[in-house]
């Protein structure tokens, strides 16, 4: 993206809430998808129940036009598998997913650790949100100078 | 009188500063989950004062300079944003851009009035 003209300044605060926004909504899609699949004992093509899926960030960094470095919001690296915490057994013989012992795996999803980072994740979608509406105030008055 | 805002050129300065100031704060609140990551903020003001207190010769050639800040307390993944402090610095931050703005216009419309008289 081209940072030296100066209407995409003006806009260029707006464009870092957006990656704020960008990255908080994978991490809810992701949640979303774990307590989704809190009970899916079999994963299609494996023998293996449901692993949680976890959100990696890291800043973005932009090289400014007299080169020095900058950061220039945030963004997802990867949404990997947790390999973190096991997969819990219970009994369970009349499961159809039952092993020889009458054992389940179930997935490594811990619904209230999920809420917990529902909140969180929220909240900071909500943060990104209000330096966006910042932003446009900021460009708004701005443009008011011409006046 | 001036016309030629060569003492608007402070303004414009300060109009910047808080303008990149903004925008480092938007990055603290977008990278407020990122384990690690050590806060920034922008210093003007206090070097401004400085160079006031040196007698003021160079203050229309002082830059707003990034600062990342080790010294705010740390969560557990090394993260030290507070969503608080980012919040209020922010507003703080777009009123004094808005106050800054504000009398850049008024000198505009001074100027104005010294060209086109009282009408």
């Amino acid at each position: 993206m081209n940072n030296s003209s100066s209407i995409n300044k003006l806009f260029g605060g707006m464009r870092i809430a957006a990656t704020g926004l960008n990255a908080e909504r994978a991490r809810i899609d992701t949640i979303a998808r774990n307590v989704a699949n809190a009970e899916t004992t079999r994963m299609p093509g494996t023998n293996e129940p449901y692993r949680r899926q976890a959100v990696h960030f890291a800043p973005i960094m932009e090289r400014m036009a007299n080169g020095q470095q900058m950061i220039g919001g945030v963004e997802v690296t990867e949404i990997a598998p947790d390999h973190s915490t096991m997969f819990e057994e219970i009994h369970d013989p009349s499961h159809p997913d039952a092993d020889s012992r009458g054992y389940v795996k179930m997935p490594n999803v811990n619904t209230m650790k999920e809420m917990a980072d529902l909140i969180t994740a929220v909240r900071a979608y909500e943060a990104n949100l209000s330096v966006q509406e910042n932003f446009v105030r900021m460009a708004e008055r701005a443009l008011r100078l011409a006046e | 009188m001036d016309v030629s805002a060569t003492n608007s050129k402070l303004l414009l300065n300060l109009l910047s500063a808080t303008s990149l100031r903004a925008k480092v704060l938007a990055n603290n609140i977008a990278n407020q989950n990122v384990p690690g990551y050590k806060r920034q903020d922008v210093k003007f003001e206090d070097l401004l004062t400085k160079e006031l207190g040196r007698g003021g010769d160079k203050v229309q050639e002082i830059l707003p300079e990034i600062v990342t800040d080790l010294e705010s307390k740390a969560r557990a993944d090394g993260n030290n944003v507070d969503m608080e402090v980012e919040m209020t610095s922010l507003r703080e931050n777009r009123l004094l851009y808005e106050l800054y703005a504000g009398i850049l216009s008024g000198q505009a419309r001074l100027t104005q009035a010294a060209i086109h008289g009282d009408r």
